[in-house]
């Protein structure tokens, strides 16, 4: 029963937001937020509550079935948290904009259709919710109009040559088993060819790779994220995204099962060996790109799609420990890079939506809260020890190194450090350096902001010193798709080749910071000055033009840009231009002159005429 | 005991790290046919800092020199220095691994911890809001990505060589067969060549540079500040010449036999430093991402195929 009452509160909100605009718009602020609300409390009852339903019998001879597993109450959860946290955020951000109930509505409709496909037990309503979600994605990335419209086109397109290839895998595997209940498919799958197994994940995976964003498939991407607004930037790049993750964990792991998978292929051709390579690629390319991009949503866009690839890496390496540490940097990513997406709409808010990093710079005087925000948030993309971003990339590169296969280890770690300059120019450009003349009156952030902030930084430490507590849900997620279980503790990880114990760092830090801290503080205080009274070394300095951050990393962008063009986007791009120029031809053919209409006929008769006299086929 | 350790390992870090600045100062001094300062002068130059007043430009500037000290102090206590569990009954004075938290997380741990103190510094020198902080730190983040991309060919070398992500594992291994510099000869070649740059020493002390960009992350920063900020190079010379001997001279069988190898590496890497003049970042860049790597990724393919 319990899926069910999720999914008509969570569609039932979205009704009853848009109608409550018509009345109130205060009304419609507080339902928002209190249905997103509700369904933290409604999902986080049904922990443990598992169970199937049938919510419609024989639709096209198929039962629509939904169930709460393991797996789906671990996405739910996430779903519906980050999605409260920015529909916090959006009282303020949105204020005063247009087609609010409209903005409302699809923010709720989009979750809902997420909470819809993960708690799907069959494949057609998978596919009726991921319909809906691709829709209402579309709606709202091109909510702004103008080139967002191009970014949603963009979107839609590719999401839909995703949908199509998906709809064929579901369709063929109704035609061979004639039933699309996953529970039952996971046991006629066991004796299903290679072959097969090979074709349904290529159609499937195509499908979610798109919404993942894998390597070749992630151009529309970046445009969708600078072009959508930012809250929804958040539940975009924290959890739609990861439906992909969620989709390729249930075919490969709850579908196929995990012997099939490790066995698929040999030699060169090893499935999973190949998939992880795919993710190492996705790692590297994206991040390196991600350093030369000035706009700060674009750039925190290609990260989204790099950090993708450690998830990949650890999902499709089929280890026990690799999984885990796939499906826990999945949530951890999606706390860090949301975190970062509602500081850089912060920002936005306060500077009159600025984000080109080459224009700010200085803002941690005037945002406190945004800067602390964006610092923890950097920090658990970088994966420092105490953010739960270190936890899962320390589980993944440990699988790697004792799985021997240090060369995508070292891919993994590049990756990291390409991340380290590329935020590091983030933090600075918008916070550090100095404050120019025109943000000097800027305020801090409103409340509704500052609670999400601080909840997501709460969350990236709590699960980064205490990473027991996500692990053990997580335990249970791979119990249920047959893996062994981890050792785990409260603090870490428990092996014996090598343990975590991120409770021993963090007092190692703490103390170490306390007396260092109190040895600083013997000697004498420092006088406060302003940010002009700097050292020049005796050369005039004009005021407010005394700010290193364009071209941050000039000798580095010389040496890679011309390695790092975005070949994949310019052949989507191609493709679409020779479409574009098949069409116009065919196009020419209708004129709009009746006479030529007249000229088509004669010609077509006079052909029927010339085939009969010659052949006499009549 | 295990507090001991706690306590006892960064005092070693710290005295070792700041004679180790003094003794650099003489022997530079030597080479260039001076007769240098005492041995002690860091001491007297942080005692005498400590005691002076500093400008501030806020709770950030000031955190970010702690956090930085700190996040190298927290390093030391993850590597071993010295001590053995495996040949102790062929040395009379050896004695157990001194390394109170290796058992928390390994070598994977280290290479992450080691970001601390570099992130500290650039969080407080970008608070200061002195352009030539920021350009010295934009040079120390390429400088860092440059040297580890070998670094990180070394450590996972060394790593799937041993199948082992626990530090003493590695050092154990070595003392009970071949060091490390003879079962993995390319990727310790290769670390020598990238050890100034990890030390920030010359021909690759151009994050610093005092007579381009006013030293660069400290232009601002004088009293206590500097004078940590003076500690924190002494701890992280130690732990990156640790780091080496550990790697690949076996560690040692007691503290003492430790101290001596890190000197020997740390006299071959001061007369490289007291030689060379300071390269351009781009070709930092250019020399890292050529010689060491190559060299670190030859040794990786032959760990990997002779597996």
């Amino acid at each position: 029963m319990l899926p069910a009452i999720i999914l008509v509160i969570a569609f039932g909100g979205t009704g009853l937001v848009y109608l409550a605009g018509r009345v109130h718009p205060r009304l419609r602020d507080v339902l928002a937020v209190l249905s997103s609300l509700v369904l933290v409390g409604v999902i986080s009852y049904g922990y443990g509550r598992w169970g199937q339903l049938t919510w419609f019998s024989k639709f096209l001879g198929v039962d629509l079935s939904l169930r709460l597993n393991a797996l789906g109450w671990f996405f739910s959860i996430y779903i519906a948290l980050i999605n409260a946290c920015s529909m916090v955020f959006s009282l303020s951000y949105m204020e005063g904009k247009e087609r609010l109930d409209f903005y409302y509505s699809m923010m709720l409709l989009v979750s809902a259709s997420m909470l819809g496909v993960v708690l799907s037990g069959d494949f057609l309503s998978f596919y009726i919710f991921w319909e809906i979600m691709s829709w209402s994605t579309y709606l709202l990335i091109s909510y702004k109009r103008g080139l967002a419209l191009h970014a949603g086109m963009k979107y839609i397109v590719m999401s839909l040559v995703g949908s199509c290839v998906m709809l064929v895998g579901i369709l063929s595997l109704h035609a061979q088993y004639g039933t699309l209940e996953i529970v039952e498919l996971r046991g006629l799958l066991a004796g299903a060819s290679g072959g097969y197994i090979a074709f349904l994940l290529l159609a499937m995976g195509i499908a979610f790779g798109i919404k993942f964003a894998i390597l070749p498939l992630h151009t529309w991407m970046p445009d969708a994220h600078s072009e959508a607004v930012s809250p929804f930037s958040a539940v975009l790049s924290g959890v739609l995204v990861r439906m992909g993750m969620y989709g390729f964990l249930l075919i490969m792991y709850s579908l196929v099962g995990i012997k099939t998978i490790l066995e698929l292929g040999r030699g060169a051709w090893d499935f999973h060996l190949l998939f992880s390579w795919l993710g190492a690629l996705t790692i590297v390319i994206p991040t390196f790109i991600a350093l030369l991009q000035d706009d700060a949503k674009r750039l925190l866009a290609w990260h989204g799609i790099g950090q993708g690839g450690y998830m990949i890496i650890g999902m499709a390496f089929g280890t026990s420990l690799g999984v885990a540490g796939g499906i826990f940097h999945t949530i951890n990513h999606g706390s860090y890079i949301a975190l970062l997406f509602l500081v850089v709409g912060a920002v936005e808010y306060r500077t009159g939506g600025v984000r080109d990093l080459n224009r700010l710079g200085g803002l941690m005087q005037r945002m406190p809260v945004a800067f602390l925000g964006c610092l923890v948030g950097i920090m658990g993309l970088i994966g420092i020890p105490l953010t739960n971003g270190f936890v899962s990339k320390w589980v993944i590169y440990k699988t790697l190194i004792m799985e021997g296969r240090p060369f995508l280890a070292f891919m993994a770690f590049v990756g990291t450090w390409g991340t380290v300059l590329s935020v590091y120019k983030l933090l600075h450009n918008m916070f550090l350096g100095q404050l120019p003349q025109e943000y000097s009156k800027v305020e801090r952030s409103p409340l509704s902001m500052q609670i999400p902030i601080l909840f997501f930084c709460l969350v990236i430490f709590v699960f980064g010193i205490l990473p027991g507590i996500p692990l053990r849900v997580i335990q249970g997620v791979q119990r249920e798709m047959g893996f062994e279980p981890l050792e785990l503790t409260l603090w870490g990880v428990a092996s014996d080749t090598g343990a975590l114990n991120m409770l021993n760092i963090c007092l190692a830090l703490g103390i170490a910071f306390a007396v260092v801290f109190l040895v600083m503080r013997l000697g004498p205080k420092g006088r406060k000055v302003s940010q002009d009274d700097s050292y020049a070394a005796g050369s005039y300095v004009p005021a407010d033009r005394y700010q290193h951050s364009v071209e941050f990393y000039n000798p580095l962008y010389r040496m890679i840009s011309p390695y790092l063009k975005d070949r994949a986007d310019q052949f989507c791009y191609w493709i679409a231009d020779r479409i574009g120029g098949l069409s116009d031809s065919t196009r020419r053919i209708y004129t709009g002159y009746a006479g030529t209409y007249v000229l088509y006929i004669v010609a077509f008769l006079a052909f029927l005429i010339f085939v009969q006299l010659v052949w006499k086929t009549w | 005991m295990r507090i001991i350790h706690v306590v006892v390992s960064p005092l070693i870090a710290l005295t070792v790290g700041v004679l180790f600045l003094g003794l650099s100062r003489k022997i530079i001094a030597r080479v260039h046919r001076r007769y240098g300062p005492p041995i002690y002068q860091p001491v007297i130059d942080v005692v005498r800092m400590m005691s002076q007043r500093s400008i501030s430009h806020g709770a950030l500037f000031e955190l970010g020199v702690v956090l930085s000290l700190a996040g190298s102090f927290v390093t030391v206590l993850f590597i071993p220095l010295g001590g053995t569990e495996v040949s102790r009954e062929l040395h009379p004075l050896a004695h157990g691994v001194l390394c109170p938290l290796c058992g928390s997380g390994g070598l994977l741990v280290v290479i992450y911890l080691m970001l601390f103190s570099p992130l500290g510094l650039a969080l407080g020198a970008g608070a200061s809001a002195n352009p030539n902080a920021s350009i010295g730190v934009s040079r120390k983040m390429l400088l860092a990505l440059a040297y580890e991309v070998p670094f990180l060919l070394v450590i996972l070398a060394v790593m799937s060589h041993y199948g082992t992500i626990s530090f003493t594992e590695v050092v154990a291994r070595q003392q009970q067969g071949n060091w490390g510099v003879l079962s993995v000869p390319l990727s310790a070649a290769a670390a020598f060549l990238i050890l100034p740059a990890m030390l920030g020493i010359r021909p690759f002390d151009m994050a610093t540079a005092p007579q381009e960009i006013a030293s660069g992350p400290l232009a601002e920063y004088g009293g206590p500040y500097l004078a940590l900020i003076a500690v924190q190079k002494a701890v992280h010379l130690f732990v990156v010449i640790s780091l080496f001997v550990d790697l690949f001279l076996g560690g040692g069988v007691n503290i003492i036999t430790f101290l001596l190898k890190m000197l020997a590496v740390f006299l071959a890497a001061e007369m490289i430093n007291a030689v060379l003049p300071r390269f351009k970042i781009e070709d930092a860049v250019k020399f890292c991402w050529k010689w060491p790597t190559a060299l670190a990724f030859l040794q990786m393919i032959i760990t990997v195929v002779s597996k």
